[in-house]
């Protein structure tokens, strides 16, 4: 099987850097940020009622597939899906759009992808990854979190394609079948941000968004007294390893969405974006001092000002923060009609 | 940099975006920001804990070998339970030598092959390596 002529382009975050990958090879060049922003990835919630190695979810993007999903249903975008129950036809299906010279997206458990490090191989059943081709019994594998494209036994890939538990992917497979050769940007970055702006500052549930982050705060501060303090490591821990995930460069998906709000302003030459980015850019540099703060306590090496009531206000100055450059977008996309 | 504070990627170098002096954001090629390094520490510090607890419980008789797979593999009743097709209660149950013991081929087999063992080595209680491979050695236990 010839593989496809596919373009490997490392990326910071999984979903982001598929969905830009594939439209790029589809003849519509975007950046990860760009492919981030438009298809409304940024977000907060704290869910403590879903546990994870029983500690409480955070999480600081959109669900898994939101981004992939805002593009599917997008007018002149068509995405072909399919999710199967069995495996021998998972592959056959597979192997037959490799066939056809078609890159194909996968949705696997990172715990059972071979080349994964080690450290790095919990059961996260929502890792996104394009396959591009077959020999013998490997697939060719543009996994954007890394810097070159790798391989892996199809075995292996079955297994990750099946992976069970939370978001079980039961063989998920995706590839654009349509795109459009031009889009209209101004469409597309506004529909992002105001997707955005709707959860981050809109939603009345007190987990998400900006209210979540100040809810996370008041948790925060109650739990050394709460969980003690070995329980409070941990949770703190849990909450910096959900923000850090691979390669955001510490400050949740604050940075990349500060990339594409930057992007945006170039392309529709509006200054008033840069601006916020730049607002937005301090956000993920609060985020990263909270960050920086919260190792330094799970390290057991604190320095005097890193107490859980330090970092609680640390938190809620990144909520006021948002609020504010979320406050401003919407009254960018309010001139904008 | 100590080993604790080795990073967790084994040296691959991850993208992340960062602000160059201009203040516009930029992909920069490098090893992974050391705060995350320090709680993913942190975690499977918390996960090697569990490990050796778990190993001491099945030294004593209290636990089967299936514990340990399970545990090694950051699995619990739930996960394993979806991935053998089977109740959680029948999992639990599994767990503890008393019914461990009496388990059919068909059954251990199932086991075996998510964990990527032998039945022999279930019956024999051998404490393998996790299906993503460690340097940890084996040892048996009383399963």
């Amino acid at each position: 099987m010839q593989p496809v002529d596919f373009t490997h382009s490392q990326s910071a975050h999984c979903e982001s850097g598929v969905c830009s990958n594939l439209l790029t090879h589809k003849g519509l060049p975007m950046s990860e940020a760009m492919a981030f922003g438009m298809g409304g990835g940024l977000f907060f919630g704290y869910l403590p009622f879903i546990r994870l190695h029983n500690l409480p979810l955070v999480t600081y993007r959109a669900a898994a597939g939101g981004i992939l999903k805002h593009f599917a249903n997008a007018p002149g975008f068509t995405m072909h899906q399919k999710q199967f129950r069995d495996k021998e036809q998972a592959v056959a299906e597979l192997d037959a759009a490799l066939a056809q010279s078609i890159p194909v997206g996968l949705q696997t458990g990172v715990f059972w992808l071979p080349y994964f490090p080690r450290a790095l191989r919990f059961h996260f059943n929502a890792h996104n990854l394009v396959v591009y081709g077959r020999e013998g019994d490997d697939y060719l594998v543009s996994d954007p979190v890394f810097p070159t494209p790798v391989r892996c036994p199809v075995a292996d890939m079955t297994r990750a394609r099946f992976a069970s538990g939370a978001l079980a992917p039961k063989g998920k497979m995706y590839y654009f079948t349509q795109t459009p050769q031009t889009i209209d940007h101004h469409h597309f970055i506004t529909e992002g941000i105001r997707f955005v702006c709707k959860l981050m500052i809109g939603s009345p549930f007190p987990l998400i968004g900006v209210k979540g982050i100040r809810f996370l705060a008041k948790r925060l501060e109650k739990w050394p007294h709460k969980l003690g303090k070995e329980r409070a490591d941990l949770h703190l821990g849990h909450v910096v390893r959900m923000q850090e995930e691979i390669g955001t460069g510490g400050g949740g998906f604050r940075f990349m969405y500060a990339a594409f709000l930057q992007e945006s302003a170039t392309l529709l030459q509006d200054p008033y974006l840069e601006q916020c980015a730049a607002l937005f850019t301090q956000s993920g540099d609060t985020w990263r001092a909270f960050a920086a703060s919260a190792a330094r306590v799970c390290k057991d090496r604190p320095r005097e000002e890193d107490t859980y009531q330090a970092m609680a206000a640390t938190l809620r100055e990144c909520a006021a923060k948002e609020e504010q450059v979320f406050s401003n977008l919407r009254t960018w996309l309010d001139d904008q009609q | 940099m100590t080993e604790q504070e080795q990073s967790v990627t084994n040296g691959i170098a991850t993208v992340s975006y960062q602000a160059g002096n201009d203040g516009r954001q930029q992909l920069i090629s490098g090893d992974m920001w050391q705060p995350v390094n320090i709680v993913n520490r942190q975690a499977w510090d918390a996960i090697e804990k569990q490990i050796q607890h778990t190993r001491e419980k099945i030294h004593r008789g209290s636990w089967s070998c299936l514990r340990y797979y399970m545990v090694i593999n950051h699995m619990d009743t739930g996960l394993l339970a979806k991935y053998s097709n089977q109740l959680r209660i029948v999992v639990y149950l599994h767990t503890l030598p008393l019914f461990f013991k009496r388990l059919g081929t068909g059954t251990l087999q199932k086991y075996a092959d998510i964990f990527d063992v032998t039945v022999e080595d279930l019956q024999q209680g051998k404490l393998r390596a996790p299906v993503y491979g460690t340097e940890q050695g084996e040892e048996h236990a009383a399963c």
